[in-house]
């Protein structure tokens, strides 16, 4: 139950060229569930070591409830860490592995062993308190090293890659045990994936990184619809990109005049780039359409299941466009048609 | 394979074996048999007499207990030897794996600058002869008053038993895997909590293996002691060097008994280990 | 990271002070010595004459050469007969078989052994009144201990040879066996499968496979058995001499001049060792930097 504040947070490292983390900011509500997404290697569980206190930074602060806890050391921070590969310790049975933290606070056994008990409930798996890890499943184990930091009541849960070593199948169970569990017990928590798809189906909020640098700060849907920058777009999927000049009203590009009604465009540079997601394309063989639409031919055809994927190519720029496939008009290979990026759906950003 | 092969094979491996035991053999008729005449294979006769002569066992008729605690009170050489041998051993050892532990860990879990310097640095007496060292470091430690000394002994014996101790622990280290540590941190334990309920066990097995294997480098160190204690510190090697260079066999065999039981000890309880599994099966291993 | 360098300072500091102060000072000193400065009895310049005696004097020369003779014959039949038996060994050993566990254990029953036991032990077993000799006489081959030939204390280092190679064989054994352990019978079933039979397979497979540890092993044989000196102060005779006995006697002996010669053949025995040393790691880069 806690409020994050991560404030102009660096930290360097010998033999890196640039900072591993470079003032990051982030502010997280009470009971947020946000995740640290970015590819490998941008810093994200370097901030996850910060926050516990494993790594100190070179500069900026990190805030619970407006206190400071750099000055803490790790083990009284109550900032809970879920390690990629569990680390449940292999020579404690799971029992005392989930009352580790209660053990070392020095609560009475009687309280401790109720306790576990109930986190274990908690996770679905009441009857394996006797077992070692060794004997359980890579998603039990998963669980188990979840129960085992619950039970702390952490101010903080840091969950590192959660998802990333289990098969497909337990990933979504484990994904809707975890949002359910955090939801119930309100607990503030912070995750780390490379996954954008996880990311946008776990989290209320996402932190995209790059190079130690954070780019954009917001909710999934946001990094779909209105990208930051165009490998931001491309990240989150973004296959569509058309560079543009600004002019008064309207933009030129290669294929020709494109408008858009977009609100912040006092922003953009007089070079930016616009995008579009391949599902927000419309084609069709007559043209239908009132502005942002020109001709094109169609390069290949893909048919998956219930989306169909064209490539499409307009005085040599390529686009893709994905159709619903009930319904379809018959277009084919090397067809002309006319291209559709409406005005409404067009997302223009400086590079 | 073919089956004549077969029994061949198994048979000389019998046979290799048989040879490997003879000495073992032969310091048993030694040392329980006192005339024990050329051309005999068998002894005619037990006897106790070497053991008796190193008053290790009371003479006929009181052998009781008390007899026993008697004859050891009245401080035999041998059990002198066995006792300096053993509080020498132990010494080394604990004092090499605690001031080995640290470095270990630092060599076996990052990368710096002259990691491999310094890994030379200590790899060296491990390959170098004693005698290289010794005899310079003699003249020194008798000017620092350290030579004949229970001290000076433990100190150098620090020589072989370090690098072997620091390297393997460092071999342990680098098979650990230190997210352990922060898991346990993360989850309220302190850093002593931390080295006694996580690094400690991950670490134990491979560590009890090391500090057997050092105790038996200390334990048989001849030229070392035999220089630095200046004929002040007798240990078992001296023991049975001297004895063996004095010929009387009934009383090397019975000496060298004594000498080899806790290597035969040693390795019946470590066997498991030395067969190559001990990287395997010290530090958690990275996951 | 400020904090972390000093961690790893002060870990490591420790133990390489000690080693640096007892090890690396014990040799500059010893170096010292026998380029002639001993204060202790009024010498203070420095020369070579110790290494010139040693290696060129008509009192020192032959008794040197020839124990350097000796030296490198004894290392080098006692390293490679262990290396050799040794792998032997480990082969056999390897498929299951009746007692086993109880032969790999007798195999390995010399690596933890004392060297100086094991010398003691060679004795016993080796002399013209030892256990070998007394069982030749049982079988009537031999009728006196004359007949049975000089193992033990004779001027070709045999004694000394069956003494590494007891205690080193078992060293060879174990590592071998964890090796051979490690890489399975794949490789050579899978050999065998490509039509290789059973000396391709040991020539084309096996040894190729366990060269680098045999030879590794083999150095630190080598150098052991180089410079070591319980087993030959025990077993050898007064001549030829081996060099670590010759060194330790010199600097015992009551003349404190000969101390030089001892310090100074102390130091050419680790100068050949670490010759030997640094041509096996030149190898070793060379090999690895070809693969
Ligand atoms: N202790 C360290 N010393 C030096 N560099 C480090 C250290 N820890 C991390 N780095 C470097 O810092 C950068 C960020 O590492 P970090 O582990 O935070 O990445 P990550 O985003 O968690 O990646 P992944 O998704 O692969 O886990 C990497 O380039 C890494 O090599
Ligand atoms: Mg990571």
């Amino acid at each position: 139950m806690t409020e994050v504040n991560i404030v102009n947070l660096i930290k360097n490292f010998s033999g890196m060229t640039r900072p591993a983390v470079d003032n990051i900011s982030i502010n997280i509500q009470n009971g947020e569930l946000i995740a640290l997404l970015g590819p490998s290697g941008c810093g994200k569980t370097t901030i996850l070591k910060m926050i516990t206190g494993l790594l100190t930074p070179d500069n900026g602060d990190i805030l619970l409830d407006n206190q400071s806890i750099l000055s803490v050391p790790t083990e009284k921070r109550n900032v809970v860490m879920v390690f990629q590969n569990y680390l449940l310790f292999p020579y404690m049975n799971v029992n005392e592995n989930v009352g580790f933290s209660l053990k070392m606070k020095g609560d009475d056994p009687k309280v401790i062993n109720k306790r576990v008990q109930e986190m274990l409930e908690l996770v679905k798996l009441p009857d394996i308190g006797e077992r070692r890890p060794k004997q359980l499943s890579g998603g039990q184990q998963q669980r188990v090293a979840l129960a085992r930091a619950l039970i702390a009541n952490p101010r903080l849960l840091l969950l590192d890659e959660p998802l990333s070593n289990l098969d497909a199948h337990l990933r979504d169970e484990m994904r809707e045990l975890i949002t359910s569990i955090q939801k119930k017990l309100g607990v503030t928590c912070m995750f780390v994936t490379h996954d954008q798809e996880e990311a946008v189906l776990l989290a209320d909020k996402i932190a995209l990184i790059f190079d130690g640098k954070l780019q954009n700060f917001a909710e999934p849907k946001e990094f779909y619809e209105k990208p930051i920058n165009v490998s931001a777009a491309k990240f989150f999927g973004g296959v569509n990109f058309i560079e543009l000049n600004k002019n008064t009203n309207y933009f030129d590009s290669s294929i020709g005049k494109i408008i858009s009604n977009q609100k912040n465009v006092d922003e953009l540079h007089s070079k930016c780039i616009a995008t579009i997601r391949p599902e927000n394309i419309k084609i069709s063989r007559e043209n239908i359409y009132q502005d942002n639409f020109f001709k094109g031919k169609i390069k290949s055809v893909i048919f998956s299941g219930t989306h169909t994927r064209y490539k499409i190519v307009i005085n040599n720029l390529n686009l893709e466009c994905s159709l619903q496939s009930l319904g379809i008009q018959n277009i084919n290979k090397e067809d002309e048609v006319f291209v559709n990026l409406p005005k409404d759906k067009i997302w223009i950003m400086n590079d | 394979m073919n089956q004549n092969l077969k029994k061949i094979n198994i048979y000389s491996i019998y046979l290799g074996a048989f040879i490997l035991v003879l000495p073992i053999i032969a310091f048993f008729i030694n040392a329980f048999s006192f005339r024990w005449f050329y051309p005999q294979l068998i002894p005619k006769e037990l006897s106790m007499q070497a053991w008796v002569r190193l008053k290790l066992i009371p003479r006929e008729g009181s052998r009781t207990l008390e007899g026993f605690l008697d004859l050891w009170a009245t401080n035999p050489t041998v059990i002198k030897a066995l006792i300096n041998s053993l509080t020498i051993g132990f010494v080394v050892t604990i004092v090499s794996i605690i001031i080995a532990l640290p470095a270990a860990r630092v060599l076996g879990l990052f990368n710096f600058k002259f990691k491999k310097l310094i890994i030379f640095l200590m790899v060296s007496p491990t390959i170098l002869p004693p005698i290289a060292f010794v005899l310079g470091l003699n003249i020194n430690f008798i000017s620092l008053g350290f030579s004949g000394s229970f001290f000076g002994v433990c100190l150098v014996h620090l020589v072989p038993i370090m690098p072997y101790v620091v390297l393997t622990l460092t071999g342990i280290f680098a098979n650990y895997n230190p997210d352990f540590e922060y898991q346990a941190r993360t989850l309220g334990a302190n850093k002593f909590k931390t080295f006694y309920l996580i690094t400690l066990p991950a670490i134990a097995p491979g560590m009890v293996v090391a500090a057997l294997f050092a105790f038996l480098v200390s334990w048989s160190q001849y030229l070392l002691t035999f220089l630095i204690g200046a004929g002040k510190i007798m240990t078992l090697p001296l023991l049975v060097f001297s004895t063996a260079s004095s010929g009387n066999p009934a009383l090397t065999a019975a000496i060298s008994i004594i000498f080899i039981f806790p290597a035969i000890l040693i390795l019946f309880f470590t066997s498991k280990f030395v067969s190559g599994e001990s990287s395997a099966t010290s530090g958690f291993g990275k996951i | 990271m400020g904090g972390d360098k000093t961690k790893i300072i002060l870990s490591i500091t420790p133990p390489l002070l000690i080693i640096i102060l007892l090890f690396y000072g014990g040799i500059f000193y010893g170096l010292v010595q026998s380029l002639g400065y001993q204060p202790a009895i009024g010498k203070y310049e420095i020369n070579f004459d110790a290494y010139y005696n040693i290696l060129f004097s008509e009192r020192y020369a032959k008794l040197f050469w020839t124990g350097l003779a000796l030296n490198l014959w004894v290392s080098f039949v006692s390293t490679f007969l262990a290396a050799v038996l040794a792998l032997f060994a480990a082969l056999a050993i390897r498929k299951t078989f009746f007692g086993k566990t109880v032969c790999n254990f007798i195999y390995s029953l010399n690596l933890p052994m004392p060297h100086l036991v094991v010398a003691v032990g060679i004795i016993f077993v080796f002399s013209q009144s030892g256990l070998l000799a007394r069982m030749l006489a049982q079988l009537n081959i031999i009728s006196s201990p004359g007949d049975f030939p000089v193992l033990v204390k004779d001027k070709y280092g045999v004694g000394i040879i069956l003494a590494y190679i007891w205690k080193e064989s078992a060293f060879f054994f174990i590592i071998l066996m964890s090796v051979l352990q490690s890489l399975g019978e794949n490789f050579e079933e899978l050999a065998q499968s490509l039509g290789a039979n059973r000396w391709q397979r040991f020539r084309y497979v096996i040894l190729p496979l366990v060269m680098p540890s045999l030879f590794s092993a083999s150095i630190i044989v080598f150098a052991f058995s180089f410079g070591a000196y319980e087993v030959p102060a025990l077993l050898g005779v007064i001549y030829p001499q081996m060099l670590p006995v010759m060194a330790f006697e010199f600097f015992l002996n009551p003349d404190l001049n000969a101390r030089s010669e001892g310090m100074a053949l102390s130091i050419i025995i680790a100068l050949i060792v670490m010759i030997l040393v640094i041509i096996y790691f030149w190898l070793t880069q060379t090999r690895i930097r070809k693969d």
